[in-house]
Parts: structure tokens; C-alpha cells; sequence
């Protein structure tokens, strides 16, 4: 009975679920057991990097002490029986064939790579003394918490909803199970199925990433992962350390080690271990335990003076020079900004409460909580429309969906307050942008029909789209124009007018506007 | 085949096919899949109207009590009893279509529609199915606007719609509505009762019944608002309402279809039941002092004799709840 090995894949699992649980429920009403900005006040990377960057202490900073404190105590537990994507990695892992799973690695090799990390959180690191904001790209809270919300999730549904509507009309089962259905529908599925524009390159990145376990088993986590380089860092000083009796050299636990921890059988790089506990089971003499000892300096010096292990004074200097010198575009932005040369304003409509453009980027860690808790689907992953820099952060497309008036849920969801809070009465008179009337397209303008739908949708309670009464031959007829003072930009009109393929009245970003400059 | 793939680095020309057709089978069964689940809609000739007449051609009742109000009047018609028979099943579609509070007066009163559910059931319904296909957000609008949770309390299934369960609906005239997409629900039902709020509207003047109408269609809806007399006196034959409650309490006069401002309700209290729709919304535009012949539907409704449009021949009967 490996009891521990079962122990830390309950875990795993339990974690995972809840993961995604919190993902499912991050939804309109919001009432799920958890916020949805838990999971990242829980990411020492993303709270402790944004917080410096961005010259802010995050609210929630404080839920990383458990998990930091823990880690001194125990070890690198997070990576082995807590986050998600290291959980998904292992499962991706255990379908390869490759048996000695760090076949593709030598031992050279392998103390080689495992550095890469620290060196990632060090560009992390001198990016946010600049104020650059880096963490997000490697953070596997982030990566896991993107995909599940903008790639699983809408496909399970998808999947589930047809499945469902399949079975209902070829069985003509419009009875109890058809209530079934709506009942379901109601509640945990969800009214509407999602749509995220440009997923196919999150779930691209995604699937890189889990795939590298194929063929060296967790090599995103012993080599790129810069959260757990945190941990790391902070495991070598911990209590527990594992210890080997009575060892008769078989190198078992050496070739069957996940994360390729082991130096030769009685010794092993600590902070590379993430306590799986297989060793334990898989040393033929069970004299592999995890013990509370604690150890002198010198015996952590020891243990991590591996050859080509560890950061030479050269590589640290080198590193952060180029990370130096990789933040000047992004300095030179913010002289420009601090100039008062003008906001730097965006051509993407982005969501109310949002941080202006410079600052937005910067704060966002692409999570996309705003993005699955926004109940008319409009907030989308933008590609590369803003540059690189922009890829992921939310901007608003009315084509799919609008602005709902009287809602502020991505304003209560995000980690990092890149949009910040509003209460309902501010976020009703947040301009987003200024919608306008193409006249040649408008069937009330060009074709003198009858519609003014957008007139109908508008929620600005003294409606910021006007009628031009007029008289055709012997009809009347009532034309829309927009109150540019009024409209607060939130694409309803444009999202329900029925001209088709473009649409008659367009929500245009203010700084497209001429009279904003 | 993944795991030969990632052990053996050569493949065979067998497996190459093997592997390409597996791929083929995988895609066009999916789109078979997907075709199967979206199959066509069926067509359909319009419902059957029950034809029953009130004791009167319409009531209109006053008083400070909404639910009160439509219990009085309907019973001043001849009572539930004499719509609803033992084990119909009965639509009641409100207008449900906005994301405000009952007391900004955009969609109908709970307490109006929660009293329709009551009576239907104390009839002997069946079933009592309650929806309308929003413009806002479905579940915020169900749960603001109070009407889910007032009808479910009387125990009537409120539910979304699904944009595929259609029928297309056919005309035995030219329409311009011909095959637009109709929930099926508001077809199958044995009676429909329909149950708008009076308000004010941009391109119609006011909403009434036949405008409250357009929320059992699917499909591009704003393509309805082209010709839309026409369209919603076609629509209103098509699904042919057995009764006509119109929701008098809070009037909107200002500022519709969504309003929001409070200054812009007019507290009317009243509520008029009548089994004729064009009767009804002729009735009610008065009531707002907007003359019946400038609302598209009713002027439509009347150049083709749709109903009785006439006030002075309708026995009309004014009660105090």
C-alpha cells in the first residue's frame, strides 16, 4: 500500500478540482464558495513581482505566507501536490511510454537546464525593479487558469449542450428530460456557450507546454517554471529532508525520479525535490524516508554544489544587464507618459475601470477571469492588435457580445486590480467609447425603413441615441444619432443593429475620437 | 498509436494511411455530429385559437393591488375556469425582456404574472410554462426583473429559451415573416396567454401585446422592426393569444422600451384582460392618451380588419378591485 503516493494524488486531484471549480463558478451570479482572485492572491510570483512593479501592495498579499511558510517547513510540497498544471503535466507524463523518463537527459545535462529557472526569475525580477511586469508569461497558475477558462471550459460545455440537443431531437425527448436540460442549463452549464476569439493560440501554448513532459518527465517544473524557482529557492532551507539508511547502489530511485532530483542514491538536490514520495516505495531495501532534521549551512552548501548547478557570478551579472537593457523600450514608454506628452490611449475598447493603456499592460497577468465571468461574452483575448506586449489583455468586441449596464462582475474579478473596482452607479457613467451612426450602411438613414433597434437597446435612461423625425413621400420616419455626451460606449447598439456583415452603428475607441486628442 | 509514434521513430505506408484516414472518419463524423444536433427546423401553420369569448369583450379593473387587480378582472370575464380547461397546457409569456427592477416599469409586474400562474393552475392546468427571450442578459434579466422567482413560487416552470428548438412559421398568405424562426413551446402549448406591461416605445409609440409578441421569435429579431406593422399583425395571427392581459400598474411613459429613470413611471394601477389583441392595444393606447391609429400594429390591424379596433362596439366593463 503506498500510502503517501496515494495521499499526494488526492491531493493533487482535490486541488485540481477545486481549480477548476472556482473557474466554473466564476460566473454570473458570483456565488461561488471561492472568489476567483484567490487562486492568484495564493501565487507568491504573481503578488510579490506585480506588487513591486507595479510600486503597489496588492490587497491579498498576505495569502502567500502560508504557502511560503509551509515551503520552509516541508519543501517544494506546491509543485508535487498542489498546482494544477503540475498535476496536468504528471497525468500528460504517465501516458508516455518512455520509461526512464529522464532517458533524454543526461546528468550534466540535466543540472544544466534546472538553473534555466532562476534565471527566468531573475529577468522577473529586474523587470519589475523597472516596472515591467513579467511574471505572467511563465506563471503556471496563470497558464493552467487561461486555459481552463478560456479553452476547456467553453468546449465542455459546447460538448455537453450538443450532446444534449442531439439526444432531444433524434429521441423527440421533449419531456422530462428536456426540463432536465433547461434545469442544467440554468445552473451549472451555463445560458450561453462561449466564444473566445484567437484560443487556438492559448491552447497552442498551453499544449507546448504540457507536452514537454512526454518527453523528460516534468520539464517545464525542473526547468522553466519560475514560481517554482520561488520555491526552490526557499526548500533548500527546509526541515524535512529525506534520508536513505541502508543503501545497496541499485540506482532505482535515481532513474525513476520525476523531477531527475537525485545525485546518486543516498544524496539528492533538495530543492529540486517535490516530495512525490515515489522513492520511498521504489527503494528495494525501504530504507528511503522523509525525515525532520535540521541541517547546518555547510550541509546545504554540500548538497547543492553540484558541478554546472547553481548561477555562476558571470551568468548573474551577464543576465542582468540584457534584462536591463530589454526593459528600455518599456522605460522610454513611460518618460513619454510621464511627459504629459498625452495618454498613451488605446485602439482596443477596453473594459470600465480599466488602468490606462501603459498601465494596464503592465498590471494584467492574462488570466482571463474578467474575460470568463463577463456574462454577454464581450470581453475577448486581444492577439496582437496592441503589439506583443498587448497578447491576451482584455479589450471589448461588440460584434460578439455588449456592455451589460448595470453589471460590474470584471471589475470584482480581477487579481490585480488592472481593472480596478466600481460600484454600479460609477460604472454606468464610464465611457468606454462613442458609437456612431454610418449613414450609408443605416437602413433608417439610407434605405428610409423603419428600425431604430439601437434607439430601443440603448440603457442610458435618457438615451443617448436621438431621433431625427422625418417625412418620406407619406411616411414617417425616425432616424438615430448619437448624443456623443450620453453615449457611454457600451455596444449595445452596435452588438443588436441588424445590418449585416457590418453592422451600421460601431462603438468607436476615444481615442480615435478627434476632438479627445 | 500515440505511444508507437513517440517510441519508433519510422512509420509504414499502412500506418501512414491507417493514421490519415482515422484522422478524415474523426472530422466528417464531427461535422455529421454537428449537423445532426442543428438538424432543420420543421415548419408549422400556426396554432389553433380556442375561440372562447369572454362575458365581456374586455375588462379593465383599478385598484392600489396588482395581483388583486387581475384576479377581479378575470373573473369579471367568466373566470380562469372558462379559458383554461383540466389538463391544458398554458404559455404565459410576460414581457421579460430587460434588465430592470419592477419599479422602473420595463417589463411586466411579478405580481401580475404570479397571480396569471395561480389562476391557471387553480383551473386545472396542467403545466405552466413562463419565458420570453430577453434582450439583456437571460439569467440577470429573469432575476431582476422578479418575474422567475415570483412565478416559480406559484409553481410554473420558468425557463431559457434554446434558439433550437424552432419551427419556421408558414402563412396560408404572403408574408414577410414567412419562415422566421418561432420557439416551439409557444406553438405546442394548449393555451397561450399573453401578458405585457404598457410602455412607451422609440419606433412604435407604445409596447403592448402584439409588440410583446416578438419575444417568442428567435433568430436576427432587429430585422423585424423593417415593416413592422405588418410583421407583428402576421405574428399575432400566427400565434393567435387565447387571452390578453395587459399590465397597466407602472406605466413607462418616457424613455422606452428600458427606461430606468423613476420620474419617467406613471403609477396607473390598472389592468385590462380582453380575448381580442387588437381590442386590447386599442384599449390601452387610449388610456395613455396616444391615438390608436398612430401605433403601426393597430393601424395595420385595422386597414386589414384584424380584429375589432372599434371602442364604441365592444362591450367594455370598468371594475374596482
Amino acid at each position: 500500500m503506498k500510502r503517501l503516493i496515494v495521499l499526494r494524488r488526492i491531493s493533487q486531484g482535490a486541488f485540481l478540482f477545486l481549480f477548476i471549480y472556482i473557474l466554473w463558478s466564476t460566473t454570473y451570479p458570483l456565488r461561488g464558495a471561492l472568489p476567483p482572485k484567490v487562486i492568484f492572491q495564493a501565487d507568491p510570483l504573481i503578488m510579490i513581482f506585480t506588487s513591486i512593479s507595479e510600486r503597489v501592495i496588492l490587497p491579498g498579499l498576505i495569502f502567500i505566507l502560508p504557502f511560503l511558510l509551509l515551503t520552509l517547513i516541508v519543501g517544494r510540497f506546491f509543485c508535487g501536490w498542489v498546482c494544477p498544471l503540475g498535476t496536468i503535466i504528471d497525468g500528460v507524463g504517465a501516458l508516455s511510454k518512455v520509461r526512464k523518463r529522464h532517458a533524454l537527459l543526461g546528468d550534466r545535462a540535466n543540472a544544466k537546464v534546472r538553473k534555466f529557472k532562476y534565471l527566468v526569475i531573475l529577468v522577473i525580477a529586474t523587470g519589475s525593479l523597472l516596472g515591467v511586469q513579467l511574471a505572467w508569461i511563465f506563471d503556471p497558475l496563470v497558464i493552467a487558469a487561461r486555459f481552463v477558462s478560456l479553452n476547456l471550459i467553453p468546449a465542455v460545455t459546447l460538448a455537453i449542450n450538443r450532446l444534449f440537443v442531439f439526444a432531444i431531437k433524434n429521441f423527440d425527448l421533449y419531456g422530462g428530460f428536456y426540463d432536465f436540460y433547461r434545469n442544467l442549463k440554468g445552473s451549472l452549464l451555463g445560458v450561453k456557450i462561449y466564444y473566445f476569439s484567437n484560443a487556438a493560440l492559448i491552447l497552442l501554448f498551453f499544449i507546448c507546454i504540457i507536452l514537454s513532459a512526454v518527453f523528460v518527465s516534468r520539464a517545464w517544473c525542473r526547468v522553466a517554471c519560475p514560481l517554482g524557482a520561488i520555491y526552490a529557492f526557499l526548500s533548500r532551507f527546509s526541515l524535512l529532508s529525506r534520508v536513505v539508511y541502508t543503501c545497496v547502489r541499485c540506482r532505482k530511485c535515481k532513474s525513476d525520479c520525476r523531477m531527475g532530483a537525485m545525485n546518486d542514491d543516498t544524496d539528492y538536490v533538495k530543492s529540486e525535490c517535490i516530495l512525490c514520495m515515489d522513492c520511498i516505495y521504489d527503494c528495494p531495501q525501504h530504507t528511503s524516508r522523509f525525515v525532520i532534521s535540521p541541517v547546518s549551512k555547510k550541509a546545504i552548501a554540500q548538497r547543492e554544489e553540484v558541478p554546472g548547478s547553481g548561477i555562476t557570478r558571470r551568468e548573474f551579472l551577464l543576465l542582468s544587464a540584457s534584462a536591463f537593457f530589454l526593459s528600455f523600450f518599456k522605460l522610454e514608454r513611460n518618460l513619454e507618459y510621464d511627459a504629459s506628452k498625452g495618454l498613451l490611449k488605446s485602439l482596443l475598447i477596453r473594459p470600465p475601470g480599466a488602468q490606462d493603456e501603459a498601465r494596464l499592460m503592465d498590471r494584467c497577468i492574462r488570466c482571463g477571469n474578467c474575460m470568463k465571468v463577463c456574462p454577454t461574452n464581450v470581453l475577448q483575448p486581444s492577439a496582437f492588435g496592441q503589439g506583443l506586449e498587448g497578447l491576451w489583455t482584455p479589450h471589448l468586441s461588440f460584434e460578439i457580445g455588449y456592455c451589460e449596464y448595470n453589471c460590474t462582475l470584471c471589475t470584482q474579478v480581477c487579481p490585480t486590480g488592472a481593472i480596478s473596482g466600481l460600484p454600479v452607479s460609477v460604472k454606468q457613467n464610464t465611457k468606454l467609447g462613442v458609437a456612431e451612426v454610418d449613414r450609408k450602411k443605416c437602413i433608417a438613414w439610407a434605405d428610409d425603413k423603419e428600425c431604430i433597434v439601437c434607439q430601443e437597446h440603448c440603457p442610458v435612461p435618457e438615451k443617448a441615441i436621438k431621433l431625427i423625425e422625418d417625412v418620406v413621400g407619406d411616411k414617417r420616419v425616425y432616424r438615430p444619432v448619437v448624443d456623443k455626451y450620453l453615449c457611454i460606449g457600451c455596444g449595445i447598439c452596435q452588438n443588436k443593429c441588424p445590418v449585416r456583415p457590418e453592422r451600421a452603428i460601431q462603438v468607436l475607441p476615444l481615442a480615435a475620437l478627434p476632438d479627445s486628442r | 498509436m500515440f505511444k508507437y509514434l513517440m517510441t519508433n521513430r519510422k512509420i509504414t505506408r499502412r500506418q501512414f494511411l491507417k493514421s490519415l484516414g482515422g484522422a478524415l472518419l474523426f472530422l466528417t463524423s464531427a461535422r455529421f455530429l454537428e449537423g445532426l444536433s442543428l438538424a432543420k427546423a420543421e415548419g408549422f401553420n400556426g396554432r389553433q385559437k380556442s375561440d372562447i369569448k369572454g362575458l365581456h369583450d374586455l375588462v379593465v379593473s383599478e385598484g392600489e393591488n396588482s395581483y388583486l387587480n387581475v384576479v377581479e378582472a378575470v373573473k369579471a370575464m367568466g373566470g380562469m375556469e372558462r379559458f383554461v380547461k383540466k389538463g391544458d397546457v398554458v404559455v404565459v409569456k410576460p414581457n421579460m425582456a430587460w434588465d430592470r427592477t419592477p419599479e422602473q416599469a420595463a417589463n411586466t409586474d411579478p405580481d401580475v404574472v404570479a397571480s396569471v400562474v395561480e389562476m391557471c393552475y387553480k383551473a386545472g392546468a396542467k403545466r405552466v410554462n413562463v419565458f420570453d427571450n430577453p434582450c439583456n442578459d437571460e439569467k440577470r434579466v429573469y432575476e431582476s426583473s422578479g418575474i422567475s422567482k415570483a412565478a416559480k413560487a406559484k409553481g410554473a416552470y420558468v425557463y431559457f429559451t434554446d434558439s433550437w428548438n424552432v419551427v419556421e412559421a408558414h402563412f396560408p398568405y404572403k408574408s414577410k415573416i414567412e419562415n422566421w424562426p418561432v420557439f416551439r413551446d409557444a406553438l405546442t402549448c394548449d393555451k397561450f396567454i399573453n401578458v405585457p406591461v404598457l410602455k412607451d416605445h422609440g419606433l412604435t409609440r407604445l409596447t403592448l401585446s402584439m409588440k410583446n409578441l416578438m419575444g417568442v421569435c428567435s433568430g436576427n429579431r432587429g430585422n423585424i422592426h423593417v415593416d413592422i406593422g405588418e410583421k407583428l399583425v402576421d405574428l399575432t395571427d400566427f400565434i393567435k393569444p387565447d387571452l390578453t392581459i395587459i399590465d397597466a400598474t407602472r406605466v413607462l411613459i418616457k424613455h422606452g422600451p428600458v427606461g430606468g429613470n423613476l420620474a419617467d413611471v406613471k403609477q396607473m394601477n390598472k389592468v385590462i384582460v380582453a380575448t381580442d389583441p387588437t381590442l386590447a392595444d386599442t384599449y390601452a393606447s387610449t388610456l395613455v392618451g396616444i391615438e390608436p391609429s398612430s401605433v403601426p400594429y393597430i393601424k395595420e390591424a385595422i386597414a386589414r380588419g384584424f380584429g375589432n379596433s372599434d371602442l364604441s362596439k365592444a362591450s367594455i366593463k370598468h371594475i374596482k378591485a
